[in-house]
């Protein structure tokens, strides 16, 4: 019997509003007649991403039906990652992906980057309009969860997904999937991996495994981590994000070469998508593959021309790997092919100073190789800043080029960035050996170093002690000093947390350490520690939030 | 520009499957008149080109099953949702023409895991042969049997060929009137699904009229 409109299986398709977004005036036209055949009458269409993009930010849209494959310019997945990271649509929309592979990536990381479907083309409005109804039932369903997840309040978030995992058993999985994203998210590692194995006994189903893989892994249970990954691959060996993890789990291990072995053979089945093929390249061009990192630097920029993943670091990267090769005429290329986009912003100029100024010094060019270097001085005088790679680069042409105080500051500020990151301080070190500057370099890195380290240590011993006053402004300054380092951040946040929640209420400082998570997540993304920082920070704005309504 | 091999055929499909998709919605678009002429005409275009369609999706993954085994992604998914949905397309199919029922027995559970795509695509393959097939009505029920969930495609046409039963029963090639590709396809999407050992199955049979059966564990 077909529902009736008070029923609770009743979709009332005239209240939609559908956007399609396809290539093809053909198959436009086609899904249009078909969508309004189920009723919905508020239909747009466009052909491409920027123009779903447009029509998105004007308003909400209930429906979102996007072709794969979009011809020029960004296509359906890096649309639906650029919503999704731009909190352009809510988890209630509905994205549905129609494809021509039936090999499409169905198993993605996380439900962030997965739309709520696939369509395999060709298929029949009878299946779109089944698969649309069921997937606008479970939304409605979890309208609580996603309500409390909208809000940050990851702990009702969990509860709203219990009580659908004991009251809805029809969605008992999908909440059992959610909810160990939200136990990952909240750094409650071990929770997840109960909730995990407890799917798992029902059936190996991949997600799941995943899920537990990646949960042992955050544990840094590595061992078992790697021997879930080895079954999931035997299991369903199309499973992109498998070798992801497994090469994240290799790296742990300190074994390199593994991780970018794993990486590969992952690329080799999806080279698509953006933040792998950057992964292989560092991680290639830390073992020194020169021809794989420029393999992998090139694809990146190559596959990800319209990703919001790709970011004036990458041109950077491959510039740095050519360079290495010693193929300037490969650099010259890339400059000269991506001038536009580098020009376009600070950060690009940047690269594009320090690659010519290293190039120049290269070829014996001094005085384009110091016209270079004062456009990047130029540059960072007006707050361009680049990744630390590519300052090290900076220092590196500023001391052939005789410029040791620049050079010496440059360093100094990724030290203070990175106080803790053996690997670049390892790196700095060398550019210094190189230079015949060693004594030089022990100092410049002791004494950044040193301060941020001294700090940070105080800053968290008076904190422990319970003196939080002057925790925060140790840290603080900590953070005045190094804006970009991820520990100090966090430690700062934490700190001005347990003030927040032992001393009272102190708007201008809830804002500061607002401020300074927004950054640690920018500078360490996906970083274990910032679930547990987000959940406090949570907390500490209801109770407060509670206490100001009290008192008005 | 040169047409070198699978390139080309790869563009073909592409544009191929795009069409039939075009196609496949532009007829259903059509609104019936209730005149017989003109209604059967369209109708007999639809089945005609989601016949098409399915048996295009058919030939590909058996074309890929021939270089690869086929690793089902199983997900929890509702056997009542299932059967909604294919007994929708079976009714958009088969319209006033065959009776098209439904039954869920008791024991299905809430949720099984299976690749609900290739899954899909078997049993709508089965309501293609029951709707060439059958005098009257199509069934499509599901429930326990043996510890697997059983999905099956019943009609009142005389029957599976004796000769066929006895072949899928000893796993042999078979005649077809068509190109047998059906049956084929829906064996492999069974014998795909695996737990623990325990490997899917598809059972055909007659009573009186043929029964196709999923059995997935
Ligand atoms: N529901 C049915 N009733 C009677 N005979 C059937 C039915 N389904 C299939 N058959 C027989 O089985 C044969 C094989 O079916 P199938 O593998 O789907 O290939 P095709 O449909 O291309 O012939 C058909 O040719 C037909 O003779
Ligand atoms: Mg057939």
């Amino acid at each position: 019997m077909p529902p009736t409109p008070d029923s609770d299986d009743f979709i009332d398709y005239g209240s939609l509003r559908a956007l399609v977004v396809d290539d093809s005036p053909g198959m436009r036209n086609a899904l249009r007649l078909t969508l309004s055949n189920f009723g919905i009458t508020r239909i747009q269409m466009v052909a491409n991403a920027a123009e779903a993009i447009f029509q998105i930010k004007n308003r909400s849209y209930d429906f979102i039906l996007c072709d794969f494959n979009l011809g020029e310019g960004r296509d359906g997945q890096q649309l639906l990652e650029e919503l999704r990271h731009g909190n352009l649509i809510s988890l209630e929309s509905v994205f549905m992906m129609v494809t021509a592979e039936s090999h499409y990536e169905k198993v993605v990381a996380t439900a962030e980057l997965a739309p709520d479907d696939y369509m395999i083309k060709p298929f029949s409005a009878e299946l779109l309009c089944s698969r649309l109804t069921g997937i606008l039932l479970r939304k409605r369903a979890f309208r609580d969860v996603y309500w409390n997840f909208q809000e940050q309040d990851l702990n009702a978030a969990i509860a709203a997904c219990d009580t659908l995992i004991l009251g809805k058993p029809k969605y008992a999985v999908d909440a059992m999937r959610f909810k160990g994203e939200l136990l990952v998210a909240l750094g409650r590692f071990e929770d997840a991996e109960n909730l995990y194995r407890q799917v798992v006994s029902m059936r190996a189903i991949p997600w799941a495994r995943l899920g537990l893989a990646r949960s042992l892994h955050l544990q840094k249970k590595h061992d078992a981590a790697e021997e879930e990954l080895r079954d999931v691959l035997e299991q369903a060996p199309e499973m992109v994000v498998a070798y992801d993890l497994l090469s994240d789990v290799h790296l742990e291990k300190k074994d390199t070469v593994a991780a970018q072995e794993a990486l590969e053979k992952g690329v080799a089945i999806s080279g698509k998508t953006v933040r792998r093929q950057q992964k292989l390249g560092e991680i290639a061009y830390g073992n020194g593959d020169l021809d794989a990192a420029s393999a992998a630097f090139d694809n990146v920029l190559e596959k990800g021309r319209h990703s919001i993943f790709v970011t004036p670091a990458d041109f950077g990267n491959l510039c740095r790997v050519q360079l290495e090769q010693g193929d300037l005429e490969a650099v010259a290329d890339t400059l000269k092919k991506n001038k536009s986009t580098l020009q376009a912003n600070p950060e690009g100029q940047l690269v594009m100073a320090v690659t010519q100024s290293m190039v120049h010094t290269r070829t014996g060019n001094q005085q384009a190789a110091v016209k270079a270097l004062d456009m990047a001085a130029s540059l960072r005088a007006g707050g361009a800043r680049g990744d630390a790679q590519l300052m090290l680069d900076l220092a590196g042409a500023c001391m052939t080029n005789g410029r040791n105080e620049e050079a010496d500051a440059v360093v100094a500020e990724v030290a203070r960035n990175a106080h803790d990151s053996e690997a670049l301080l390892a790196k700095a070190k060398r550019l210094y050996d190189e230079a015949g500057r060693a004594d030089v370099g022990t100092g410049v890195l002791a004494t950044a170093t040193g301060d941020v380290r001294k700090l940070n240590n105080e800053g968290v011993v008076l904190a422990q002690r319970g003196d939080y006053k002057t925790a925060v402004e140790k840290l603080l300054t900590a953070c005045d000093e190094a804006p970009y380092n991820p520990r100090i951040l966090m430690n700062a946040v934490w700190v001005m947390l347990k003030y927040l929640d032992q001393v009272g209420m102190d708007e201008t400082m809830l804002e500061t350490a607002r401020t300074r998570l927004r950054e640690a997540e920018r500078q360490a993304p996906g970083h274990p520690r910032l679930g547990g920082l987000r959940l406090q920070m949570k907390d500490v704005e209801n109770r407060f939030g509670i206490q100001r309504k009290a008192a008005g | 520009m040169t047409f070198d091999g699978t390139d080309f055929y790869a563009a073909l499909i592409h544009e191929l499957k795009n069409d039939l998709g075009v196609l496949s919605m532009a007829l259903g678009g059509i609104p019936l008149r209730g005149e017989a002429a003109h209604d059967a005409a369209v109708d007999s275009a639809r089945l005609l080109c989601q016949g098409m369609v399915d048996r295009l999706h058919q030939a590909l993954l058996i074309y890929k099953a021939d270089h690869q085994p086929i690793h089902p992604v199983l997900d929890a998914c509702s056997p009542h949702d299932l059967v909604q949905a294919i007994a929708a397309s079976a009714h958009a199919l088969a319209r006033d023409r065959l009776h098209v029922e439904t039954a869920i027995a008791a024991d299905t559970p809430v949720l099984w895991f299976f690749d609900r795509e290739l899954v899909e695509m078997a049993l709508v393959n089965a309501i293609h042969n029951a709707l060439a097939h059958a005098r009257s009505s199509i069934r499509i029920e599901a429930g326990m049997d043996a510890g697997c969930l059983a999905l099956r495609v019943r009609d009142d046409s005389p029957g599976y060929p004796e000769s066929l039963l006895e072949s899928v029963a000893d796993g042999r090639p078979y005649a077809a009137t068509g190109t047998g590709l059906g049956l084929r396809f829906a064996r492999l999407i069974a014998h795909s699904h695996d737990n623990r050992g325990r490997r899917g199955e598809l059972r055909l049979g007659n009573d009186p009229g043929a029964v196709f059966s999923l059995l997935l564990p």
